[in-house]
C-alpha cells in the first residue's frame, strides 16, 4: 500500500462530503473540486516519476480507485489518471472494478453497522440468525471483489483477460452487495437523504459501464476454450502471471 | 473488512514442487476413468500416499527433525493443488497430513511428536478425525463419547459417527468429553489419540448415496488408553478443535472438488466445436470465479504461513468456494442435457457422480450456516 493512500482519501473525503455528491449527481458543477485535485498532483500519480508524476504501479494505483469508490467521488478522477498514463479501455475497467470493490466496501461497513444500531423484537436485527447470513455473503462478495482487482493490478499494465476476471467478478456481485444492503436498511434505504442510494446507484452504474460480468465472461471463455489447456494451467498462466 | 486477507504470490522455492507433483500425479491417474479421478480427496490409495511421503511430499509444513519437509504452507499448497488437479486419490494420507500431524506439532508432548509425525511424513500413520456424533453435528459441544480417567490412563466410552476413512485409518484424533455434562458446552473437551486397532473399538462403513463407503460409525466400549493419548492440555478440546478446523478449512480442496469435471467439460466443448458466445460466456464466468477464489485461498495461505490462524477467512474462503463447486456441476448438467452434441460416457458418468456428492461440500468440514455465523462474528455481529 502506498503512501499516497491516506492523504489522497483524506482529500476526497474533505472534497466529497454526501452533499457535495448529491449536488454532483444532479448536474452540479465540481470545478472548486477539479481544481484541487488537479494542483494536488494526485492525478499524475502513474506518470513515471522521470517524467515529474509519481509513478505508481497499477496495484497502488488501483487502491486510489477503490477510496474513489469509497468515497463516490467522481469517477472523472481515476480516467485522468488514466488518459495521463496513456492507458486504454481495459485500464479504465479495471478502475470501474477497483470503485466497484470500494463501494461495496463501504457499503458493507454502513451495513453492517445498521444492523447493529437498529432493534426490533427487542434487539438489534443483526442479531438475527437471517440476517447474519445474508451479511456473511455480503462480506464474501466483497472479499472475492478485491482479491479480483488485487490479482489483476498485479501486473505491470492491464491486461485484457485478468482486468476482464475482475470486472466480471466485480460486476456479478455488485447487485447482490446493493440488494442485500437494501434490504437490511428497509425502507430508511430507499429515502433520497440517506446515504446508502449514493453508493448502491453507483454499484448497478458501474456494473453495466463498459460492460457487466457476461462480456467479460465471453472473452474468458473464448480465450479459454481456444487454448486446449487444462484449467488450471491456462488460469495460472493467463490470470495469474505464473510461468 | 477482512483486510489481513490480500494477493499472495507463490514462493518461487515452493512453485519449482510442481513438475515433479505433476509427475506423480499423472502417473497415478494414467489408467484412472474420469469417474474415478472426480473422487479426488475422497479416493483411497494407500501405496500412493505412500509414494508420495518418499518422495518428500508429505507433511511439507513440518520441521525437518520430525521427517517433515521443513517448508511451509506454500509448498503444500503448490502439491495439493497439482493433485487435486489431476484426480490423484489421496484420500489415505490427506487428514494426516492436512491437520493431524500440524495438531500434533502445535500441541503434542516430545514424545508424541517423535512417534507420529515421521510415519505420517513416510505415509504410514493414516488418520481420522472423530468429531461428529448422532447427538453432536454442528453443534459440536454436545459430544457425549467420555474419556475418564483410569488407574493406567483414560477409559474410553461412546460413539463417533459419519467418520470419513475411519475403516483405514491407523488413529483416529477424537474429541471428546473429560469432565462434566453436555450442558457444560465447551468447557470439559479433550482430545485424544485412539489407537484404533486397540479392543473395545468397532468400526462399521456406512454406504454412501454414491455407493461408496468413506464414513463409518465407531464405536468405543471401554477402550483402555495409556496416560499419553491425551493431546494437548485436559479442558481445551474447543480451542484446539478450533484451530484445526482452520487448517481443514482453508485449503485449495474447497476449491478444486469440481475440476476434474470442468476440465471434463472444457474437453467435450473443444471436441464439439462449441465456441459459441453463450458457450463462452458460460465458461467464462466460472473460470472468473475460480481465479477470485484461487487468489482468496493463497491469501488464506499467507496467513498461515504467517504462523496465524486465520479462522474467519478460511470460513469465508470455503463458504465461497463449495457454492462455485456446487454450482459447477447443475450448470455443466444443464448444458449437456440442452445440447445434441454426444457425450462421452466417462464424462457423465463423473457428473453423476458429482452430482449426487455435491451437497456434501457444503456440510463436510462445518456445514455453511455454521460458517456463515463465524463470519456474522467476525463482522462483529454476533
Amino acid at each position: 500500500m502506498s503512501e499516497f493512500l491516506e492523504p489522497f482519501e483524506r482529500m476526497l473525503t474533505a472534497l466529497f462530503p454526501p452533499d457535495r455528491v448529491r449536488a454532483i449527481d444532479g448536474g452540479g458543477e465540481w470545478e472548486h473540486e477539479r481544481t484541487e485535485i488537479e494542483q494536488s498532483g494526485f492525478l499524475d500519480a502513474m506518470v513515471p516519476e522521470a517524467s515529474g508524476g509519481a509513478g505508481l504501479s497499477l496495484a497502488d494505483t488501483s487502491d486510489l480507485w477503490r477510496a474513489v469508490g469509497r468515497n463516490a467521488a467522481p469517477l472523472a478522477i481515476g480516467e485522468a489518471m488514466i488518459e495521463r498514463a496513456d492507458l486504454d479501455d481495459t485500464g479504465r475497467a479495471l478502475l470501474l472494478a477497483a470503485a466497484i470493490s470500494g463501494a461495496a466496501d463501504r457499503v458493507l461497513a454502513m451495513t453492517v453497522a445498521y444492523a447493529g444500531e437498529r432493534s426490533q423484537f427487542g434487539k438489534p436485527i443483526g442479531r438475527q440468525q437471517a440476517l447474519q447470513q445474508q451479511l456473511a455473503v455480503m462480506a464474501e462478495d466483497c472479499v472475492a471483489i478485491r482479491m479480483a482487482v488485487e490479482l489483476a493490478a498485479a501486473s505491470d499494465v492491464p491486461d485484457p483477460l485478468r482486468v476482464g476476471a475482475a470486472k466480471s467478478v466485480a460486476s456479478a456481485a455488485a447487485p447482490r452487495v446493493a440488494n442485500t444492503a437494501h434490504a437490511v436498511h428497509g425502507a430508511i434505504g430507499i429515502s433520497a437523504e440517506y446515504d446508502l442510494q449514493l453508493y448502491t446507484r453507483r454499484l448497478h452504474e458501474w456494473r453495466a459501464a463498459l460492460g457487466s460480468e457476461t462480456r467479460w465472461n465471453r472473452d474468458l471463455g473464448h480465450a479459454l476454450l481456444a487454448s486446449h489447456a487444462p484449467v488450471l494451467d491456462w488460469t495460472r498462466s493467463r490470470l495469474f502471471g505464473e510461468a | 473488512m477482512f483486510d489481513s486477507l490480500t494477493l499472495a504470490a507463490i514462493p518461487p522455492e515452493d512453485e519449482a514442487l510442481r513438475p515433479q507433483v505433476r509427475a506423480l500425479a499423472q502417473e497415478a491417474v494414467a489408467s484412472l476413468p474420469l469417474e474415478q479421478r472426480a473422487r479426488t480427496w475422497m479416493g483411497h490409495d494407500a501405496a500412493f500416499s505412500r509414494k508420495l511421503g518418499a518422495a518428500g511430499l508429505l507433511g511439507l509444513t513440518l520441521p525437518t527433525e520430525y521427517g517433515g519437509g521443513g517448508r511451509g504452507p506454500f509448498a503444500r499448497f503448490v502439491v495439493v493443488e497439482e493433485l487435486l488437479a489431476a484426480g490423484a486419490p489421496v484420500g489415505a494420507h490427506w487428514i494426516a497430513d492436512r491437520q493431524s500431524a500440524p495438531l500434533i506439532l502445535n500441541f503434542g508432548t516430545e514424545a508424541q511428536r517423535q512417534f507420529y509425525i515421521p510415519r505420517i511424513c513416510r505415509g504410514e500413520a493414516l488418520f481420522c478425525i472423530g468429531m461428529s456424533e448422532p447427538g453432536a453435528g454442528s453443534d459440536l459441544a454436545a459430544v457425549r463419547t467420555r474419556a475418564e480417567r483410569s488407574t493406567s490412563g483414560w477409559r474410553l466410552s461412546g460413539q463417533k459417527i459419519w467418520t470419513t476413512g475411519a475403516q483405514h485409518a491407523d488413529y483416529m484424533i477424537a474429541l471428546v468429553r473429560t469432565s462434566g455434562g453436555p450442558e457444560d458446552r465447551h468447557a470439559g473437551l479433550s482430545q485424544v489419540i485412539v489407537d484404533l486397532k486397540l479392543p473395545g473399538i468397532t468400526v462399521r462403513p456406512i454406504e454412501d448415496l454414491a455407493g461408496d463407503e468413506h464414513f463409518n460409525e465407531v464405536f468405543f466400549d471401554g477402550v483402555e488408553l495409556a496416560d499419553d493419548a491425551l493431546i494437548g492440555a485436559e479442558g481445551q478440546g474447543w480451542s484446539q478443535v478450533t484451530a484445526e478446523l482452520a487448517f481443514e478449512r482453508s485449503g485449495p480442496e474447497r476449491i478444486y472438488s469440481s475440476l476434474v469435471l470442468l476440465d471434463g467439460w472444457l474437453a467435450h466443448l473443444r471436441k464439439a466445436g462449441r465456441n459459441d458466445d453463450a458457450t463462452a460466456a458460460l465458461v467464462g464466468g466460472y473460470v472468473a470465479r475460480l481465479a477470485a477464489l484461487r487468489a482468496m485461498s493463497l491469501a488464506c495461505t499467507a496467513r498461515l504461513a504467517a504462523g496465524e490462524s486465520p479462522v474467519v477467512e478460511a470460513s469465508l474462503v470455503k463458504d465461497l468456494g463449495t457454492s462455485f463447486e456446487q454450482e459447477l456441476p447443475i450448470a455443466i448438467a444443464d448444458d449437456l442435457a440442452s445440447h445434441d452434441n454426444p457425450v462421452d460416457p466417462d464424462l457423465m458418468r463423473a457428473l453423476t457422480y458429482i452430482t449426487r456428492v455435491t451437497p456434501s461440500f457444503s456440510l463436510r468440514g462445518g456445514t455453511r450456516e455454521i460458517l456463515r455465523g463465524i463470519i456474522a462474528r467476525g463482522l462483529g455481529l454476533r
